[in-house]
């Protein structure tokens, strides 16, 4: 493949603990593309993802051998600033993660600690960032709002806008979309096909249609291991490898194993989370609950005092319109 | 009936009567201690008690500004050392010692919040109260020789000794209450702020504290609230004679609970004198309540949002 090289990685290896969940990772990620990592659920795709702006620094246990050479520079050098790092990726999570402050000081937010003082230049960049995540036109009589009262799309929308202040060259997008109802997730879409010609944008995604219609290249990766690595059409047409074809006929599309369904549509906060900690006191540790709500506000309450209850939260996903599925395992008994 | 169904529903009674006794026992309290204490609101002015500083049981005077203001001083000396500390250790605890570190201090900390007050106070006698006279009282009137640092006692048993040992009661509980709270502050949100190049402080700053302000607050409401009731660590170190007016960090103080300890059942014969003992304690329950639902009720309220 000839392509300007953005992001190379060499020999990465990640650990947890003694769980190895990355296997020799060595790619290069093109400059000002679309790269789009898929595979099944626990394949080490998010592993990746944030090995590029070391947020897998911050998990306990966490191991990591090899280089991941950003604009040639070593990351996982010792004289690397970690700071400066990130600051040039923008970060997109699965679930939108507003800060706890306004509209205006969310995105304004990193170019303040990175020392930007003027209100007026403040404004200026306020404004267009907002812009070129598409919500300036909605927002802009509300600024001084909480950013928590917006819809999940507009908060996902508002962190795009926020990371792009931050003046990235990268963005990256972890299941960005897939917590969001359907036109929310096609403008965000729209967003990256637009900004594609300014960034290198690396996603994660399990929605395979959704990685056809924005991946020049993709990564197939299973188990810890790059399987497949290529132009998107010459994969998605012809993938060389039995497990690529497999996983984009739906052969083994991962279905998580799911000991208990709840259905919770109709209740809002607390009380869906309520009932379903409750439903998780009755399975053993290790299984796995699948509950249904329609409460935009639970989509971001839930998996969060779950988690904080120290539960593992193993997907959010938009099922239609209305409706999002949220599957739980049960992690601990009792007390934290 | 037969005996198992018998045994069943007695038990479930016995149980139940009990409950209620415990759970009623805080207005049992308050009632009693009102009844007591209502022979002395009938003679004197409730606000003329709490605010004039003549305290002469004799003639029949019995004005508890002097302690109130006594008790407010040492806890503000108290928080004024242990806010600082147990939000720095509290940080520290949740933002940057690792887990398996934390699985062992988490404990040592409760611990320390569950040390009897006396071992406190003893420690106190031993250790601060012979610091604050030979090192820190020497130093800090001839540094800085204004208010409050000036004053006639050169014993030690003072109010900054008093505030310093009630510092380092209630700062464990304190840290466990944020820690608490700081723990509900998700590991996303750090990782957002983190992920657009903040550092750890500013994450702190910025999210975090942001995050974490009203149940902070709660704590050390709550922190304020429990040495409002201390009695005996205090006792032992803080001098224990009457001040009108706290004029000196130095100078003894001499609060509410310590005066009940040490007065109630003695000279019992003086007219008044128990039951304005009693009103004492009467004011010291109510604020003491009105304090923990303060405290609980903000923290139930960030805990909801």
């Amino acid at each position: 493949m000839k392509f300007k090289t953005h992001i190379s990685i060499k020999d990465l290896n990640v650990w947890y603990e003694k769980h190895q969940v990355l296997n020799n990772i060595n790619i290069d990620i093109p400059d000002k593309k679309i790269t789009v990592i898929i595979g099944p659920s626990g394949c080490g795709k998010t592993t990746l993802l944030k090995s590029f702006n070391r947020l897998i620094d911050l998990q306990d246990g966490v191991m990591v051998s090899g280089q991941v050479f950003v604009d040639g520079e070593n990351i996982y050098d010792e004289k690397i600033e970690v700071t400066h790092l990130r600051k040039k990726m923008g970060l997109l999570s699965q679930r939108p993660q507003v800060l706890p402050m306004s509209i205006y000081d969310n995105v304004a937010y990193s170019p303040r600690i990175h020392g930007l003082k003027n209100k007026k230049k403040l404004d200026e960049l306020v404004e267009h960032e907002l812009n070129e995540a598409g919500l300036w036109n909605e927002v802009k009589e509300r600024l001084s709002g909480p950013a928590s009262k917006l819809s999940i799309g507009q908060q996902q929308r508002l962190c795009l806008a926020r990371g792009l202040a931050a003046d990235p060259e990268i963005i990256l997008g972890d299941e960005p979309t897939s917590a969001l109802d359907p036109i929310s997730a096609e403008k965000i879409e729209q967003r990256f096909l637009d900004l594609k010609n300014k960034y290198t944008i690396v996603l994660v995604t399990h929605n395979l249609r959704q990685a056809k219609r924005l991946a020049d290249y993709v990564i197939f990766l299973y188990l810890g291991n790059i399987i497949e690595y290529g132009k998107a059409d010459e994969i998605f047409k012809n993938p060389k490898y039995s497990k690529t074809k497999d996983y984009l006929n739906g052969k083994f599309i991962e279905e998580h194993k799911i000991d208990k369904e709840l259905n919770l549509k109709g209740t809002v906060c607390p009380d869906n989370f309520v009932k379903t900690k409750v439903a998780l006191e009755e399975l053993e540790v290790g299984q796995v609950l699948r509950i249904i709500i329609d409460y935009e506000q639970a989509v971001i309450e839930v998996p969060k005092t779950i988690e904080y209850e120290g539960h593992k939260v193993l997907e959010v996903k938009s099922i239609n319109r209305t409706d999002w599925e949220i599957i739980i395992e049960k992690r601990n008994d009792g007390e934290i | 009936m037969n005996t198992r169904k018998f045994k069943d529903a007695i038990a479930k009674k016995i149980m139940f009567s009990f409950c209620v006794f415990i759970l009623s026992l805080a207005f049992l309290i308050g009632f009693i201690l009102y009844q007591k204490a209502k022979p002395i609101l009938g003679v004197q002015n409730l606000w003329q008690l709490l605010l004039s500083g003549k305290w002469h049981p004799t003639t029949g005077q019995f004005g508890m500004a002097g302690f109130i203001l006594g008790t407010l001083w040492v806890t503000l000396i108290a928080v004024f050392i242990a806010v600082p500390v147990s939000i720095l250790t509290s940080l520290y605890l949740s933002e940057y010692m690792p887990k398996r570190v934390k699985e062992f201090t988490k404990p040592v900390i409760d611990l320390l919040a569950g040390i009897s007050p006396v071992i406190y106070g003893v420690w106190g006698v031993i250790a601060v109260v012979p610091f604050v006279r030979d090192y820190l009282m020497p130093f800090l009137s001839e540094n800085l020789p204004f208010f409050p640092f000036v004053s006639d006692n050169y014993t030690g048993f003072c109010a900054l000794s008093g505030g310093i040992v009630l510092a380092i009661m209630i700062s464990p509980l304190m840290v466990s209450v944020m820690g608490e709270v700081l723990g509900a502050v998700s590991f996303e949100m750090r990782e957002t702020s983190l992920a657009l190049g903040a550092t750890r402080w500013q994450t702190i700053k910025f999210v975090v504290l942001k995050k974490a302000w009203p149940g902070i607050i709660a704590a050390i409401i709550l922190g304020i609230s429990r040495a409002f009731g201390e009695t005996i660590a205090v006792l032992m170190v803080a001098g224990c004679s009457i001040q009108e007016f706290p004029k000196s960090i130095f100078d003894t103080a001499y609060p509410l609970p310590a005066l009940i300890a040490n007065t109630y059942g003695e000279m019992m014969s003086i007219p008044l004198y128990d039951s304005s003992v009693l009103l004492a304690a009467l004011i010291l329950l109510v604020v003491t309540i009105l304090f923990n639902i303060i405290g609980w009720g903000i923290l139930f309220k960030s805990e909801n949002e």
